[in-house]
């Protein structure tokens, strides 16, 4: 399918229909390839749970009519698995029947002086993958979780011999995904039509000696077919092994080391939310007022870069045809940026209260507001059937002066370091920035300045705060790794970030009391 | 036709639907198994926000699902999913085969490269089994929409009228209300499920949802609420409510207004400072429906149980192994009983799930004593026990998988006042808000909307931003009242699945009095 001829000819015939102030068409084809494994060694399995896939392809369009009164209508529409004019005319009509009169519309996005940064960038063959390849990167993961639980002296030594392996109750869980998106965008302020193809695949395992209660989790973020690897299951396997002989601690208060997948949950669940436009908007972000002041440690600087070559989450443009790039959020503390998307921008600039939600003058706030992340994520690419919305690309943590996981460990001296968190949320709405999380697996107690134990998996509930635990942070490590969370837009590439005061309370005694 | 497609289209191509299971899939060598499943949906929505028109739309959805189970050495399964447009609808035959070829091709291969590795890994391989599936009575049946209003009659101008309206009243309702996000639904689906077996059921939903999102603004707090009014009914339940004998939802515009009230009193309560240790405290049939879906419904989903979400929505600490689970064991007060029943009204409500299993209500917990899964063929097929008609899927292009219909705690003998009255010192929560959840639901932490004191029996002070946390046992064991004024509400997103699903399903239950950490603002 050639989406660039598909919206130039939509573009051209859309373009001539009466009352049609501007319009833009925007062209998708989604593919979104996944096996889900589920191996479990004490219960009958399939190994590769579900291969399957789902595709969907359409027009966008989003239109600005005449009004009756002359006040201009905007409106939405789409039409699936029709690339032509005359579905490209349905989808008009679908607008123009739903279009409202909205008083903070301005206008379609209009262009700005940066330029795209990045084309040409995905993977041929990852976009041409086959039903058997899609099986066989599945069976590639599990098998290479199997044969780590296989080769395990310290798994071997806990059975009388290996005909009792399996009731440790060994589970290598998770997915391998593949996600082919095209798209094409041209509007009447930008009637170039603009393509950008993108692919990339991951593999998310969780495995468990689940008779040990002892769970570690394993991944891998890659751009390119050849470099797919079953790392991610020989590293889930040898961290659960890892795992075996947790330990609980008690409730208190802890100088917690979260790893690179803590800091992406936080990231993912409150932190990107509390920097983005509509959430001041609203006036539900913990930021409320503080553009431009210290909203975290100085040591803390975290980014958002959609244009950062080799990254999963890069994209040539964004959902709105505008230049993906760098957003600095929080600079050395200070809160200097908000992830947003044109309306967005648009709206909050003009807003009568936008000097008390933002805490400055708007005009100072141009730039921080400047909409690199309009995108039409929908859990399966990039949607023709929504307008867009702000979602992050890859979003970058880092701390100044950083040192190794060991030297952090070591300045810790007492605490934890906790490797993977689950069900993250606010607790009592965003703005009020307490949060509560469990912690599910990958980590340990530190004592003496040294890991001594792992930390026994769903044992403690963190319960805290999002502004104090950014204003706590004490230091971070140099290596940062990828992450994506369960159901997240953004990638997160993180360091480890070690926080004093984090409250923890012992949950779950019962558990392992249980007959 | 307006926009494309109307959800008479699923009587035309049932035949084709059909003859692709019964024939075309029976012919391919070694399938042992086939379902297609085909949706499509008439809605039309409006959105308003700050008393502002915001967006609309009137449109279809059109999607198939195929899974295939094959295999010559093993069985294994693949799946095929697409969404589909006007434009497929002359060229639909082909697309329903290509997809059944492309699921049999993975089921092939997918058995293939089983049994390789099975043998291949000596003991480790022995869990590596057939995919099979637990027979089920083989149905053919229309099951009709319930509505009043027919979704697709309603003119869209109306919609963003009444949904703009209701904006603009919330937003001058209460000083306080500084933001407020206002949308309405309402559709028509047709689902029709065909498999080599022979099942051929097409079923008619209507859902109809408003959605509230209001933020008050106090000297030092935003208070974000957030519910719907929804039902599987036409439009009537927007304009006039609901009142059925386990339902009651008011209008909509007068539910929205509630909310805002809620939200501009809150924004001036203090903070809820939680006292240390556990306390009494007394639940409101609102937070129950929350409570239950958290703390028993996902944990009786039997994939869950046999590990099958251990990377995703987690395990369940009723079942470590085939063999070593709590069934038939005490896990909660003799006063508490729960259950999940497709045939109760709500959102949740269904004649057969997604795989043709005639749906019925399946106990949990019988007076305290866990009693049963909601499972799945596959699912039931590995643990044991009849299917119950509980596998689910969003969407027909997505691969379902074990989902609550409507689960909830059953009603008591007690009058939800004298609950309160009998109470010296303790806490009254109303209304839910947020959940977190520990990975085998063995603990919770979940926010309520309002957080009140009781001091002598009677209800005083009220708290924002206060909730309760207890283990998950600890919390059902120690139940020592259950009222009788049990209520349905509808819960808009549960999210469940790689990649995730977001369901609409029914909770709920009467009022409740047991003991947890009541816990506040960090």
């Amino acid at each position: 399918m050639d989406l660039t001829r598909a919206v130039r000819e939509a573009l051209a015939r859309l373009s001539e229909r009466p009352g049609v102030r501007e319009v833009e068409v925007f062209a998708a084809l989604n593919r979104s390839l996944l096996t889900r494994l589920n191996y479990t060694s004490h219960i009958p399995c399939n190994g590769v749970e579900e291969p399957k896939s789902t595709e969907m392809s359409g027009l966008g369009v989003h239109a600005v009519f005449d009004g009756p009164d002359g006040k201009p209508l905007v409106g939405f529409g789409s039409e699936p698995s029709d690339l032509t004019t005359d579905g490209a005319l349905r989808a008009l009509d679908k607008a123009r029947q739903a279009a409202v009169h909205d008083p903070e519309f301005r206008s379609l996005p209009r262009p700005g002086p940066a330029r795209r940064a990045l084309v040409d960038y995905h993977d041929p063959q990852l976009m041409d993958i086959s039903d058997l390849a899609l099986v066989e990167a599945g069976w590639k993961v599990i098998t290479g979780g199997l044969r780590a639980f296989m080769a395990s002296s310290r798994l071997a030594a806990l059975v009388p011999g290996e005909a009792d392996l399996k009731r440790l109750g060994l589970i290598l869980g998770g997915d391998v995904t593949i996600e082919q998106t095209r798209i094409a965008i041209a509007s009447t302020a930008m009637p170039e039509p603009q393509p950008d193809d993108s692919t990339f695949m991951s593999a998310s395992i969780t495995a468990m000696v689940e008779a040990r209660d002892a769970k570690g989790s394993g991944w891998s973020v890659c751009m390119r077919l050849e470099h797919f690897t079953d790392e991610a299951g020989g590293e889930a396997a040898a961290n659960a092994v890892a795992a075996i002989d947790g330990a609980r601690v008690p409730t208190g208060d802890y100088t917690i080391v979260f790893g690179p997948q803590p800091v992406a949950d936080l990231c993912n669940n409150l932190i990107i939310p509390s920097c983005q436009a509509g959430s001041f908007y609203a006036s539900s972000t913990p930021f409320l007022g503080q553009l431009d002041r210290m909203v975290a440690a100085p040591a803390l600087s975290i980014y958002d870069h959609g244009a950062m070559p080799g990254l999963a989450g890069s994209r040539g443009i964004t959902c709105e045809g505008l230049p993906t790039g760098r957003t600095d959020l929080i600079r050395d503390g200070r809160l200097v940026g908000l992830l947003s998307h044109w309306y967005e921008t648009q709206r909050l600039l003009h807003d009568l209260r936008a000097r008390e939600k933002l805490g400055i003058d708007p005009a100072a706030a141009v730039a921080a507001l400047t909409p690199r992340n309009g995108f039409r994520y929908d859990g399966a690419g990039r949607s023709f059937e929504a307008t867009a919305g702000t979602s992050a690309s890859n979003v970058i943590v880092e701390g100044a002066d950083p040192v190794s996981l060991d030297e952090l460990i070591a300045r810790v001296r007492d605490g934890l370091y906790v490797g993977r968190i689950w069900y993250t949320y606010p607790i009592n709405g965003l703005r009020a920035g307490d949060f509560t999380c469990t912690v599910v697996g990958d980590s340990f107690i530190i004592r003496d300045g040294r890991i001594t134990a792992p930390l026994l998996a769903n044992t403690i509930r963190i319960n805290d705060n999002v502004t104090r635990l950014l204003g706590a942070i004490v230091g971070t490590t140099k290596d940062a790794r990828g992450t994506m969370v369960w159901g997240a837009d953004e990638v997160v590439y993180a360091p480890s970030i070690a926080v004093t005061g984090v409250h923890a309370d012992a949950i779950a005694g019962f558990a392992e009391g249980l007959d | 036709m307006p926009h494309g497609i109307e959800t008479s289209l699923i009587e035309r191509i049932t035949p084709m639907v059909r003859d692709l299971c019964t024939q075309r899939a029976r012919a391919l060598p070694d399938l042992h198994y086939a379902d297609v499943r085909v949706e499509v949906t008439e809605g039309k929505y409006a959105g308003a926000e700050n008393g502002e028109s915001k967006s609309s739309g009137d449109d279809y959805a059109f999607a198939f699902g195929i899974r295939v189970l094959a295999g010559s050495r093993m069985r294994a399964p693949g799946y095929f999913g697409r969404g589909l447009g006007a434009a497929d609808v002359p060229r639909l035959g082909r697309i329903l085969e290509e997809g059944l070829l492309a699921a049999y091709r993975r089921a092939m291969a997918n058995a293939e490269m089983k049994a390789e590795i099975k043998g291949k890994f000596g003991v480790l391989g022995d869990a590596l089994d057939d995919t099979r599936l637990h027979p089920v009575q083989v149905r053919q049946e229309i099951v009709p929409a319930v509505f009043e209003v027919d979704p697709r009659t309603v003119a869209l101008g109306d919609m963003q009228g009444f949904t703009t309206d209701v904006s603009r009243r919330v937003a001058a309702s209460h000083r306080a209300v500084s933001y407020n996000y206002i949308s309405t639904l309402t559709q028509l689906s047709r689902e029709l499920f065909a498999s080599s077996e022979g099942a051929l059921i097409d079923q008619s939903f209507a859902l109809t949802q408003g959605m509230c999102y209001v933020v008050a603004t106090g000297a030092d707090n935003s208070q974000e609420l957030y519910d719907v009014v929804g039902h599987q009914r036409g439009w009537e339940i927007l304009a006039r409510g609901v009142s059925e004998p386990m339902i009651e939802l008011a209008p909509f515009p007068e539910f929205s207004l509630a909310m805002a009230a809620d939200a501009a009193e809150l924004s001036a309560a203090p903070a809820l400072v939680a006292p240390p240790g556990e306390v009494t405290v007394v639940t409101d049939p609102h937070y129950n429906t929350l409570l239950s879906h958290e703390i028993v419904g996902h944990p009786v989903e039997l994939d869950r149980g046999l590990k099958m979400e251990t990377a995703y929505a987690g395990r369940s600490w009723l079942l470590r192994g085939l063999d070593d689970t709590q069934l038939g064991k005490r896990i909660a007060s003799p006063l508490v009983t729960a259950f999940s029943d497709p045939s109760l009204p709500g959102y949740g409500h269904y004649a057969y799930d997604h795989e043709g299993t005639p749906a019925r209500r399946v106990v949990h917990i019988d007076r305290g004593v866990f009693t049963g899964f909601m499972n799945s063929r596959q699912t039931a097929a590995v643990f044991g026990g009849d299917p119950n008609g509980h596998w689910k899927a969003t969407d027909a292009s997505l691969v379902p998988l074990v989902r609550m219909s409507t689960t909830v705690f059953a009603g008591g003998q007690h009058d939800a006042g004298d609950l309160i009255r009998d109470v010296d010192r303790g806490y009254y929560l109303v209304g839910h808000r947020t959940p977190s959840i520990a990975e085998s639901r063995e603990n919770f932490r979940i926010s309520a909307r309002k957080v009140y004191e009781i001091r002598g029996g009677r209800i005083g002070q009220l708290y924002r931003d206060g909730g309760i946390m207890a283990d998950s046992r600890d919390f059902l064991m120690h139940v020592d009242g259950v009222g009788r004024d049990f209520r349905l509400y509808p819960i808009p997103n549960c999210g469940k699945g790689q990649p995730m699903q977001t369901r609409k399903l029914g909770n709920g239950g009467p009022t409740l009095r047991s003991r947890a950490i009541l816990t506040g603002g960090a």
